[in-house]
C-alpha cells in the first residue's frame, strides 16, 4: 500500500508536466496544440456527447486562430475523458490513466475525487486545461484556442477506450487556413 | 459408434416423464441418450519367442471388447503354438463379462476354455482388472475348473516411458494352483511364472507398436517335478520380437 | 426487463412487420484439406467451414437447411435467444433433419454480434459441420474499425471423430504425447532433487493422474477459417486501419491462446456481448467461446496471428498483411503447461495422504474472490463486491498441502478463474497482459441487477481412467432434466472436480459471469470452469422450453457431460402457440 500511494504521488507530481511535454517533443515549439482560451473571444460553441464508448460528434471543424467553447456532457454510464491534443500526447496519456483506474481513481461508472488527493500535499488531479473527466451525467466546458493547424484528435484516454474507438478528429478548415496564412 | 447400438428401445423405456410439459414436447430418443456402446481388439502381446534351447514359438495375448462404461463383454484369448511340432502348447479362451466396481477396477466374470496338449479344461472364472496406483495395470482371477480343481492367476503391467513413443513395458504373470490337476501337469502351490521386458515403439499411433524383447518362463514346486517326469523343462528364456496392435 | 428480448416478444407479435432473410444452407459430404493431411467431413454449401450467416438484428430470417447425408443432422445456432424449436438440438428442441429432407429454421433475431453454428448429431461439429454467424446490430457499435473479419479456429483431427471417441474410451491416453518420460524424471532430479522428484512421482502415481493430462487429445491440425498453417489464411489492411477480428473457437477439444505478435488486441466483445474495452497482449479461447478484439496496425508489415494450443501440441497460424503472400515470423511453440496439485484441488475422495484437497476447494471461492484478486491493493471497487474478497484470498490456507514435497509452477503467475497455484495459468509470451475472465466487464448491463432467486451446485464429475464425463457423478444417460421455473434468476455454481477445464454452454438464455462486478458482470453463453476452481454464473430463466446444457469439449459432453434443462411455466406452458404464431406470420 505505501509502494503504491508513492508511486501514485509520482505519477501525480508529473501529470501535468507529462500531458503538455508529449506535445513540445513532437512539434519542438511549445504552442502546439494551441492554448487554454478566453471567454471573451469564443466565436462559437461546440457540443459533444460522450456515450459509451464514443464521441458524438466524431469530428470537429476548427480555423486556426479559432477559440472554441466546448461544451462536454457525459451520457454514458462509465467515466470518460475529453481531451484536445496530438496523437502522441494521447498514447502518453494513456498510460497515467491506466494507473488511475488501476489505483481506483476512476472505477467504471464512478471518479473517486477522494483517492485522488493523497494526503500529502499531492493530488492526482486530472485538471489540464486541455481536458476534462466526467462521471456519468456531468457537464463540463473548455475554452480552447486553435492557434496551432497541426495533427489533432480529441479523445479518451481510459484504458481501452481510445484503442476501441472513442476519438473525433479535429479538422482544421482549409478556407478559414488560406485566410490565416493570407492574414 | 452410436450405429452399433441395439438398446435404444430398452432406454426409450425408462425414459423419464415429463408431468409438466405439453406431450408435444420432444423426447430424446437420440442417440445421445443411449450409453455409449464400444468396441476394440488389443493384442497386447503378438510375438515370434526363440528360447535358449532353439525352440520357436508363436504366441499372441489379446482380447476384444463390446459394450458400455456399465457392462463389457470380453473375449480374451492366449496361445502359444510351436512352430516346429506344429501344435499348440497353449491355447486358452475366455468369454467374460465385465463391470465396474470402483473408480479404477472392474469386477469380471465367465468361463474359460482350455484346449491345450492334454486334456480340456472349462473353468469358471471370477476376477478383478484396473489400475492400481503407480500405474501399475493388475488382472486377478480365480479358477474352478470342471474337474473341481482350483487355481489363480495374477498379473501385472507396468510401462516405462523413455520418450512418448519409446516404451519399455514389464509383465509378470504368475499362477498359483490350490489344488494339484495330475493330469494337466499342475501341482499345489506356486505353478509358474512368465517374466517379459519388451521395448516398443509406437510407429502407428497407439495402433501398430512392434517391439524386442526377453521372456523368461519357469515352473516351480510340483509342477516343475512333473514336467521333467516327462523330460520337459522348466526354465526357459526367449528373445521375442512382435507388435503390441491395437484397432 | 430486458430490451432485446423484448424486441424479440415484439418481433413474434409483429412478425409480417419485420424484414425476413431468407437464406439456404445445404450440409454436404466435404474433403478438408488441412496442409498436413486431406480428410473427408461434413460441411455446408460445400465447404468446411460453411458460409459467413450475416444476419441483422430485428430482422426475422427464414434458413432452409437441406441435409445431403445419408445420416440425420441438424444445426444448432449456438449463443443465439431463439425459441427453443429453433434451437437445433435433436432430441431436445425438434426431430433432427432426416437424410435428404430440408427443414426450415424461422426466428427473430433478436441480438448482435459475432456468433456460430454448428450440427448438434453426433460427432459432425468435429467433422467439420460449423460456420460462423455475423449479426449487425440495430444501432451503432460502441466501438469504431474499417474492416473486420471473422478468425474461425478448429482442431481438426486426421482421426475420425466416432474413432477419436472409441481410442479414448480404449485408452484415454491415447492421443496423449506429451507425458512425463524417464528422462523428465532425472530434469526433476537433477533440478530438485531426488527426493522430491521422487515423492512428487509417488503422488501423482498414487492418485493415478497424469500431470501432462491438459490435452486429451493431441496430433490435430489447427485451422483459422478452414486453412492450416502451412495454407496461411490472409486478411488485408491499410496500415494505421482499425481491424475487428471476430474470433471463433470452433473447436472439438483444444483451447487456444492467442497473440498477434507486434500488434496489442483491445477486447470489446466476448460471446457475442460488448464488454467494456480491454487491451492485451495475449488471450485465451475457451472451445465454443468468441472474442471480438480490435487491433490497428500502423505500419506495412506482415503480422501472424499465432494461436497455440492451451496445451502446446498444436497450433492455428494465420496473417494480417497489407498484400496477399507476406509473411510474418511464425513463434516456437511455447513449454507445456503441466497440472499441479492445487489443479487437483477439487477432486473428492483422493487418497493422497498429506493434501487436504477438500479443504482446498472450500475455502478457494474463486467466483466471489475474482475483483479481490484484480485489484493489488485491495481496495474496493464496487459496493455490490464482498468486502472480504480481498482478504478471503490471502487468507487462504493451503498449509495442508504438502508443498514441500510437490514440484510446483515457477513464476506465480496468477488469475483468480485458475485454482491457486495452478499450472494452467497462462502468461502472455511478450510478458504483457494476458486476459482474464476477471477483466472482463458488460459494456451495458443486459438485465436488472437482483437476487438470484436460488442457487443450483453443478459438480462437474469424471473418470480420467474410463473416459467418463459427468455432471454430479451423473451421466446424461442416466439423469434427469434439470427443472427451472420461467421467471427465476438462477444462480448456478460449478465446482470442478476434474483435472480438465470445461467450457459449459447452457442454450436459449444467458450466463451471466460472475466477476465480481455486480450488474457489470459480464454475459456470455459458454463459461470455462478451470481444474479445481469454484465459477458462479446466473441466468434469467426467460426462455421457455426445453434446453440443452453441456459440456461444449465435443467428446465430454459425448460421453455424458450433458443436461437437458426443462423450463416449467412461462407464457408457452403446455403448447408452443406463441412460437407456432411467430412461424405461420412468418409464412404470410
Amino acid at each position: 500500500m505505501t509502494v503504491s500511494k508513492l508511486f501514485i504521488a509520482a505519477a501525480a507530481m508529473s501529470f501535468t508536466a507529462t500531458t503538455f511535454a508529449a506535445g513540445s517533443h513532437s512539434g519542438g515549439h511549445g504552442g502546439d496544440i494551441g492554448e487554454p482560451g478566453h471567454a471573451d473571444d469564443v466565436s462559437r460553441t461546440i457540443q459533444v456527447e460522450m456515450h459509451d464508448n464514443y464521441y458524438e460528434p466524431e469530428a470537429i471543424e476548427v480555423a486556426r486562430g479559432e477559440t472554441v467553447r466546448f461544451v462536454i456532457e457525459n451520457k454514458g454510464r462509465l467515466v470518460h475523458e475529453f481531451n484536445i491534443g496530438t496523437p502522441d500526447m494521447h498514447e502518453a496519456h494513456r498510460d497515467e490513466m491506466k494507473m488511475m483506474v488501476e489505483h481506483g481513481v476512476i472505477q467504471g461508472g464512478k471518479l473517486n475525487e477522494d483517492m485522488m488527493d493523497m494526503g500529502n500535499g499531492h493530488t492526482m488531479k486530472h485538471d489540464d486545461p486541455n481536458s476534462v473527466l466526467l462521471e456519468p451525467g456531468q457537464k463540463k466546458e473548455i475554452i480552447w484556442t486553435f492557434s496551432t493547424k497541426t495533427n489533432m484528435e480529441f479523445a479518451c484516454n481510459i484504458p481501452g477506450h481510445y484503442q476501441s474507438g472513442m476519438y473525433g478528429d479535429v479538422n482544421f478548415d482549409s478556407a478559414a487556413d488560406t485566410q490565416a496564412r493570407a492574414d | 459408434m452410436r450405429t452399433l447400438t441395439l438398446s435404444a428401445v430398452a432406454l426409450a423405456l425408462t425414459l423419464p416423464s415429463l408431468p409438466a410439459l405439453g406431450s408435444d414436447m420432444p423426447q430424446d430418443n437420440s442417440g445421445r441418450k443411449d450409453a455409449l456402446t464400444l468396441w476394440g481388439v488389443q493384442f497386447e502381446e503378438l510375438e515370434y519367442r526363440y528360447s535358449d534351447d532353439d525352440e520357436e514359438l508363436g504366441v499372441w495375448n489379446g482380447d476384444a471388447f463390446y459394450g458400455t462404461d456399465e457392462l463389457k463383454f470380453r473375449w480374451q484369448s492366449k496361445g502359444e503354438y510351436a512352430i516346429e511340432e506344429e501344435a499348440y502348447e497353449k491355447l486358452e479362451n475366455q468369454l467374460l463379462l465385465q463391470t465396474p466396481i470402483s473408480d479404477f477396477f472392474d469386477a469380471k466374470a465367465g468361463v474359460r476354455f482350455d484346449t491345450p496338449e492334454g486334456p480340456d479344461r472349462t473353468y469358471g472364472v471370477l476376477g478383478l482388472s484396473g489400475l492400481a496406483p503407480h500405474w501399475f495395470e493388475v488382472d486377478a482371477s480365480l479358477y474352478v475348473s470342471d474337474e473341481g480343481d482350483t487355481s489363480a492367476e495374477f498379473d501385472a503391467e507396468y510401462e516405462l516411458l523413455f520418450t512418448n513413443h519409446l516404451i519399455l513395458s514389464a509383465a509378470l504373470d504368475a499362477t498359483i494352483a490350490f489344488t494339484e490337476d495330475r493330469e494337466i501337469g499342475v501341482g499345489k502351490g506356486l505353478v509358474s511364472t512368465e517374466t517379459g521386458l519388451r521395448l516398443s515403439y509406437d510407429l502407428f499411433h497407439r495402433s501398430f507398436s512392434p517391439y524386442l524383447g526377453v521372456v523368461h518362463e519357469r515352473k516351480y514346486g510340483d509342477t516343475a517335478d512333473f514336467a521333467e517326469a516327462e523330460g520337459g523343462g522348466t526354465e526357459d528364456w526367449f528373445a521375442v520380437v512382435g507388435a503390441r496392435v491395437s484397432f | 426487463m430486458k430490451t432485446a428480448l423484448m424486441a424479440g416478444a415484439l418481433a413474434l407479435l409483429m412478425p409480417a412487420m419485420a424484414a425476413a432473410g431468407e437464406y439456404d444452407l445445404t450440409v454436404d459430404r466435404v474433403m478438408i484439406d488441412t496442409g498436413d493431411f486431406v480428410k473427408e467431413g461434413i460441411g455446408y454449401n460445400g465447404a468446411s467451414p460453411g458460409p459467413v450467416l450475416r444476419f441483422k438484428e430485428g430482422e426475422s430470417v427464414k434458413i432452409n437447411v437441406t441435409n445431403n447425408l445419408d445420416e440425420p443432422t441438424s444445426i444448432h445456432w449456438h449463443g443465439l435467444i431463439l425459441p427453443f424449436e429453433q434451437d437445433g438440438v435433436p432430441g431436445i428442441s425438434f426431430d433432427g433433419i432426416p437424410a435428404g429432407e430440408t427443414f426450415t429454421y424461422e426466428f427473430p433475431i433478436v441480438q448482435s454480434g459475432t456468433y456460430w453454428f454448428h450440427s448438434h448429431s453426433g460427432f459432425q461439429e468435429p467433422n467439420g459441420a460449423y460456420g460462423a454467424i455475423v449479426i449487425e446490430p440495430e444501432g451503432r457499435e460502441p466501438f469504431r474499425y474499417d474492416r473486420e473479419y471473422v478468425v474461425q479456429l478448429t482442431d481438426k483431427h486426421p482421426h475420425d471423430a466416432n474413432r477419436v471417441m472409441r481410442n479414448l474410451k480404449m485408452m484415454p491416453d491415447y492421443y496423449n504425447r506429451q507425458q512425463q518420460t524417464v528422462g523428465d524424471f532425472f530434469a526433476d532430479i537433477s533440478k530438485h532433487g531426488f527426493m522430491t522428484a521422487l515423492q512428487d512421482r509417488l503422488a501423482w502415481g498414487d492418485m493415478r493422474m497424469m500431470k501432462a493430462d491438459v490435452e486429451d487429445v493431441q496430433g490435430f491440425t489447427g485451422l483459422i477459417n478452414g486453412k492450416g498453417p502451412e495454407q496461411n489464411w490472409t486478411g488485408l489492411f491499410e496500415p494505421g486501419e482499425r481491424i475487428r477480428l471476430r474470433f471463433i473457437n470452433s473447436s472439438a477439444m483444444a483451447y487456444f491462446d492467442i497473440r498477434i505478435p507486434g500488434l496489442e488486441m483491445t477486447v470489446v466483445q466476448a460471446d457475442g456481448n460488448n464488454v467494456q474495452p480491454v487491451t492485451v497482449d495475449e488471450f485465451r479461447i475457451g472451445v465454443a467461446e468468441t472474442y471480438d478484439v480490435i487491433v490497428r496496425p500502423k505500419t506495412a508489415e506482415a503480422y501472424t496471428i499465432f494461436a497455440e494450443s492451451m496445451g502446446r501440441s498444436g497450433y492455428a497460424r494465420a496473417t494480417l498483411a497489407p498484400e496477399e503472400g507476406m509473411e510474418g515470423p511464425i513463434p516456437e511453440l511455447r513449454e507445456a503447461p503441466l497440472l499441479t496439485m492445487a489443479d487437483m484441488g477439487g477432486m473428492h475422495g483422493m487418497d493422497h495422504g498429506d493434501m487436504a484437497a477438500d479443504d482446498a476447494s472450500a475455502g478457494m471461492d474463486h467466483g466471489d474472490m475474482s475483483q479481490g484478486a484484480m485489484d493489488p491493493d485491495g481496495m474496493n471497487h464496487d459496493s455490490d463486491m464482498a468486502a472480504s474478497a480481498g482478504t478471503s484470498m490471502a487468507g487462504m490456507d493451503h498449509s495442508g498441502m504438502d508443498h514441500g514435497a510437490m514440484i510446483m509452477t515457477e513464476g506465480g503467475a496468477s488469475d483468480p478463474f485458475y485454482a491457486d497455484g495452478s499450472g494452467l495459468v497462462p502468461v502472455a509470451a511478450n510478458g504483457g497482459k494476458f486476459l482474464s475472465y476477471a477483466d472482463l466487464r458488460a459494456q451495458k448491463p443486459l438485465y436488472e441487477e437482483r437476487e438470484p432467486t436460488r442457487e443450483i451446485e453443478l459438480r462437474l464429475t469424471g473418470n480420467m481412467e474410463r473416459y467418463s464425463w459427468s455432471i454430479d457423478g451423473v451421466k446424461y444417460e442416466d439423469a434427469e432434466p434439470l427443472k427451472l421455473q420461467y421467471g427465476e434468476r438462477v444462480r448456478f455454481k460449478f465446482v470442478n472436480e476434474t483435472m480438465m477445464t470445461h467450457p459449459m454452454h447452457l442454450h436459449g438464455m444467458w450466463s451471466i459471469l460472475d466477476v465480481g462486478a455486480g450488474e457489470w458482470n459480464p454475459v456470455k453463453h459458454t463459461v470455462s470452469v478451470q481444474p479445481g476452481t469454484t465459477v458462479y454464473m446466473e441466468t434469467e430463466v426467460d426462455a421457455p422450453g426445453q434446453w440443452a446444457f453441456h459440456c461444449h469439449l465435443s467428446y465430454h459432453a459425448a460421453s455424458g457431460m450433458f443436461r437437458k434443462v426443462v423450463v416449467e411455466g412461462g407464457p408457452d406452458q403446455g403448447n408452443t402457440a406463441g412460437v407456432d404464431v411467430a412461424k405461420d406470420g412468418g409464412d404470410a
